[in-house]
Parts: C-alpha cells; sequence; structure tokens
C-alpha cells in the first residue's frame, strides 16, 4: 500500500501560481471596489441638480426717481433692502448671515427674528449670533434706465452707485 | 356489469369527503404547525417555527423581564416605530409633496378625510414620543452600564438609530409646508451649512436649488417616506438580532440560586446519542439550555405577555393623546416674514438655543463632540464592573458625566422652549 498519491495540496504547487492567483485577486478587488466608489461617485453627481428652478439673482427694480433720497426699503421677494442716501443708492442683503432667516428693519439698523441677531444702518454686526455683516451687492443702471441688483456679485460695504 | 374491485390500499388514503371536512383544519395546522403549547417542548418549538416568534430566543434570563430593569423602553420605542409606520402609509394615500397643494392637503386632512385628523395626530405624537423614548432607552442603556464589552457594538447601532430618529422627524417636519416648517429648514439646512469643507454643498444637495423651495421639499419627501425608513428598519433588525448574538440582554446577576427546576429543560446529551435540533449548536454567549439548573423562562408565554402588554399600554397611549389633543398646524408658508420667534418643536430647542449663541459651535461643533463622545463611551470605558444595575457604585464617574450632559441637554430645552420670546430675547413664562 506505499503507492504515491499525486499531491493536490497547493504548497506543492509551482512556485509562479500563487503571484498570479494574488495578482488575479487584486485586480478583482480594485474591480470591484472601484466601481462601488464609482456608483457612490455618480449617486452623488445625481443629487446634484444640473438647473434649478429659484428666480433670477440678477433683477432690476425700477427707475432711480421710485426711490426718493433716504429711501430704506426692504423687498421681501428678492431679500435685499434698497438704501437711498442723496443721490447715491446700493442694496443690501436682508438674509441673516447666522441661519438664514429674513431680517426686519428696525429703529437701529436691522433684527433678526430668528435667534436676535443686530446689524445696524450699514449692515455691521451689534449684537447677536450672528458671524458676519450683511453683504452688500452690486448696483448698476441698465440701458433702459431701471436700477439693477446682482446678487451673484458682492461688493465691499459702504459702495454706494451714485445715479 | 360488476363493480371493479379495486385492493384495498395499504395506507388508509383519505377520500374527497374527508378532505372536504378536514379542509379548515388542515389549511390551519399547515399554517400553525403547533397547537397552543402546554410543554416545554412545544413551548419552544411555538417559538422557532413561527417567523415572528423566531425572533425571539426560546428562553431568556428572568431578570431581563423585571420591568423596572428595562422600563420597557426600546419595545416602546418600536412599537412607536410601528404606529408611524402604518399611519404614515395611510397618510401617503392623502400627501402631495407640492408646494402648492401640501398645505391644502393638511387642511383637508383636518376637513374631509375620514379619520384624517386622527391619523395625522396619531403620527404627530407618536413621532415627538420616539423621539424622547429613544432618548430615554439610551439613558436607561447608560445608567445600567449595558453598553460594555460584548454589547459595544449594539450601543453603536443605538446611537445611529437616536441620530436617524432626528432626522426622521426633521424631515417630517417641512411636509405640511406651513411656516414652522419652511422656516425650521431653512434654520436646519444653514446650519449644515456650517459644516467645514463641505457645509455649503451639503446644503445644496439637501435643498436641490439655492434656496428652499419645492425641489427641498421633493427631496425631504422621499427622505423621511422611503430613504430614512429603510434604514432606520434595517439597523433596528440589526439592533435585535444583536441583542440575541451578545448574549441577550444585560442583566442583573441573580440574587439567589434558581429555586425551582420545573422550567428547565430536561435535555442529557448522552454520549453516542446524536443530537438534533438548536441545542446542539449552541456554544459561548449564547441564552443556555442544557442539562444544568439556571434562572430562564420560556419566552412563551413570559417574553410575549410582556411585550402584548407594553404594545397594549403603547398604543392605547397614542390613541387617548390623539383623541385629546390635535397635531398644531401653523399658518401656510409665507417665505416672506418669519413668524417671531421661530421655533423648532421642542427636542431640537436646545439646539436652537445653543445656535443662537454660535451657528458653529452650537449646530456643529457641541453635537460633533457629544455624538463622538457617545460613540466612544464603551471603548473608553473597558471597566466590566457594575453592569446590570441601575446607577451602580462602580460607575459613579461615568454616570456623573452622562447625567451631567443631559440634564444641560434638558436645560438648554427649557431655556429654549419657555425662556425665548420675540427676537429670541429672554422673557420670563410666569
Amino acid at each position: 500500500m506505499a503507492t504515491e498519491v499525486p499531491s493536490h495540496d497547493p504548497i506543492s504547487k509551482p512556485k509562479d501560481s500563487m503571484p498570479r492567483r494574488s495578482l488575479l485577486a487584486w485586480l478583482s478587488s480594485v474591480g470591484l471596489f472601484g466601481s462601488a466608489a464609482l456608483a457612490v461617485i455618480s449617486n452623488l453627481v445625481f443629487f446634484k441638480p444640473r438647473v434649478t428652478y429659484s428666480p433670477s439673482a440678477r433683477f432690476s427694480i425700477g427707475k432711480p426717481d421710485d426711490f426718493p433720497a433716504g429711501t430704506r426699503i426692504a423687498r421681501d421677494v428678492e431679500r435685499v433692502c434698497i438704501v437711498r442716501d442723496g443721490n447715491r443708492m446700493a442694496a443690501i442683503s436682508t438674509t441673516c448671515t447666522h441661519l438664514g432667516c429674513i431680517v426686519a428693519i428696525s429703529d437701529t439698523g436691522f433684527a433678526c427674528p430668528c435667534h436676535g441677531s443686530h446689524y445696524d444702518q450699514d449692515g455691521t454686526v451689534t449684537g447677536g449670533p450672528a458671524p458676519k455683516p450683511l453683504p452688500w451687492f452690486k448696483v448698476t443702471l441698465a440701458p433702459n434706465g431701471e436700477i439693477e441688483v446682482d446678487k451673484n456679485s458682492q461688493v465691499d460695504p459702504g459702495t454706494y452707485f451714485t445715479v | 356489469m360488476s363493480a371493479p374491485t379495486i385492493p384495498p390500499p395499504s395506507a388508509k388514503e383519505p377520500g374527497l369527503w374527508t378532505a372536504v371536512r378536514e379542509l379548515p383544519s388542515n389549511v390551519w395546522s399547515s399554517i400553525f404547525r403547533h397547537p397552543l403549547p402546554s410543554s416545554d417542548l412545544e413551548r419552544a418549538q411555538t417559538s422557532f417555527t413561527n417567523f415572528f416568534l423566531h425572533l425571539h430566543p426560546v428562553k431568556v434570563h428572568r431578570n431581563t423581564l423585571r420591568p423596572v430593569y428595562t422600563l420597557g423602553l426600546g419595545l416602546i420605542s418600536l412599537f412607536l416605530f410601528l404606529i408611524l409606520v402604518t399611519t404614515g402609509v395611510l397618510l401617503m394615500f392623502y400627501y402631495v409633496p407640492s408646494t402648492n397643494q401640501a398645505y391644502d392637503r393638511m387642511l383637508d386632512l383636518r376637513g374631509t378625510v375620514a379619520f384624517g385628523i386622527f391619523l395625522r395626530n396619531m403620527h404627530r405624537w407618536a413621532a415627538h414620543g420616539m423621539v424622547a423614548m429613544v432618548f430615554l432607552h439610551m439613558c436607561r442603556v447608560f445608567f445600567t452600564g449595558a453598553y460594555k464589552k460584548p454589547r459595544e457594538f449594539n450601543w453603536i447601532l443605538g446611537v445611529v438609530l437616536l441620530l436617524l430618529t432626528l432626522f426622521m422627524s426633521f424631515t417630517g417636519y417641512l411636509l405640511p409646508w406651513d411656516q414652522l416648517a419652511f422656516w425650521a429648514i431653512t434654520v436646519g439646512t444653514s446650519i449644515a451649512g456650517y459644516a467645514p469643507l463641505v457645509g455649503s454643498q451639503i446644503k445644496f444637495l439637501l435643498l436641490g436649488d439655492t434656496t428652499v423651495g419645492q425641489e427641498a421639499l421633493l427631496r425631504f419627501y422621499v427622505l423621511h417616506v422611503a430613504v430614512l425608513p429603510a434604514i432606520l428598519s434595517l439597523l433596528v433588525a440589526i439592533h435585535f438580532w444583536r441583542i440575541r448574538k451578545d448574549g441577550g440582554l444585560s442583566r442583573p446577576e441573580p440574587g439567589t440560586p434558581p429555586k425551582s427546576e420545573s422550567t428547565v429543560v430536561q435535555l442529557r446529551i448522552e454520549p453516542g446519542k446524536r443530537v438534533f435540533g438548536l441545542q446542539g449548536f449552541v456554544r459561548g454567549p449564547f441564552t443556555r439550555i442544557g442539562n444544568t439548573p439556571d434562572d430562564s423562562v420560556y419566552s412563551w408565554p413570559n417574553l410575549l405577555m410582556a411585550e402584548l402588554f407594553v404594545f397594549v399600554l403603547t398604543v392605547s397611549l397614542i390613541l387617548v393623546i390623539s383623541l385629546a389633543f390635535n397635531a398644531p398646524l401653523e399658518q401656510p408658508v409665507n417665505p416672506m416674514h418669519p413668524p417671531n420667534p421661530a421655533k423648532a418643536p421642542w427636542y431640537f430647542l436646545g439646539l436652537q438655543e445653543m445656535v443662537s449663541y454660535s451657528a458653529f459651535w452650537g449646530g456643529i461643533g457641541v453635537p460633533t463632540v457629544f455624538v463622538l463622545l457617545l460613540l466612544a463611551a464603551p471603548y473608553i470605558d473597558r471597566s466590566p464592573k457594575g453592569v446590570g444595575r441601575w446607577f451602580a457604585r462602580e460607575r459613579l464617574l461615568a454616570n456623573t458625566i452622562f447625567l451631567t450632559l443631559a440634564i444641560l441637554n434638558v436645560i438648554f430645552i427649557i431655556v429654549g422652549t419657555f425662556f425665548r420670546g420675540p427676537n429670541w430675547t429672554f422673557v420670563s413664562p410666569f
């Protein structure tokens, strides 16, 4: 009963078969986890909308004459406050820099109803948790003679447009 | 013509008439394989041959059934979740996630839909209850030291389930599209925008737009009715499964040696005799079924009756509360004018109070640190002492820290609820 049994033990196999096997395993893992990563990334791309339906950030607010000197009027739809000081005009954001509530015009400037932030007439923080001043938006005169506000471009606070 | 002679069958085959006559009992016994159990063997079989009952172990330790030990808080949370799924699916039949229609549909629930207001009440109060019960369940687990080895991972699942519960309620209260909904989501997603590096991207992905509107409503709706419940159900299943795999609920040590052996399976594994059934595989931390007397009792009927009691209690409480109180509905959305003060539901008012000091630290920093502390607790506190007892003396330090943080949270909630008026200024409620 001393017949030699051919061994199927992997240890006695030729040595070059193991690197090939581990290379294949490595390549398959890269393929598997790579596809999983691709799936995650493509889902993130899917969730980021390419078109949004909110109103345009650039809008006209009427002729300069509609705003007599000394006007401070809040336009809640566009969330800006239109300021006219003499012949100078500016647009200050009324979206609270704290958490996005609409600030109301108060005697001293602006006040937020949600968490009690206070701003002065120029939007500088005077109290409450707001971390930044209210941004000022670029104001221009369109060729048709109307004032145009562009919420996509901010200007330094105190920068007025002379009409 | 003579009738053909048929040799009588060796085994008696039932005739058609017999089959018809026995049809009800045959159908019944094909569904339920066992009659109501009258012996220990049948009690065990009842547990593991029924799909719903086989979630339970055949036997549980007597001390895990002590009402004052668990207070049934986890079970109550589960039953509230089941109520929420049931009423939520029913409400979906009458709800449209559209900014034009959502609020009108709320009014329809009040005015025209049969039991509409009642279903909405149940859904709202069960949601509030679930937040409270999941939080109290976490407190129970902490104060009894039940998060310790080998139950660390189940504690982590529990923390994730608490966060998911909060996120479920957050996505839920946008759906009526009333003033609370709109401004809560405005504030909530702004908080997300404060997260470092990816904050603004997360906010944009959540809202699907630059402002809160139709896209946000649709996204929160899908999250609320499909994505989050699916994740929550999966994690709840793993949470329960892990209870058994981690050796059952933590429990008080048996104070007295077991008295009777009447409830114990008298199963002797004799050498040479083949053993079939679960008993052959039971090892390690599993509930023991063996030939030694222990302090465990059969799940049927002991555990099941306890569960039934908690279920009936939970459902009746929600029914009574829903009959007595109507779920609030504020004015329809007005994106121009936030209510003053704009308050979140009570369980987020602690967060809102912290946010009123600093958006980043109150909304992102402190909550993140708190969640990380919760997640790390079982890996930092490795001492095996004091498990299975409320407020064990050995756990004085850990319990004090947890209790302090919990009380702080409650104080913030109370201040935010009762002591904050217009512009979030301090007012006295008295």
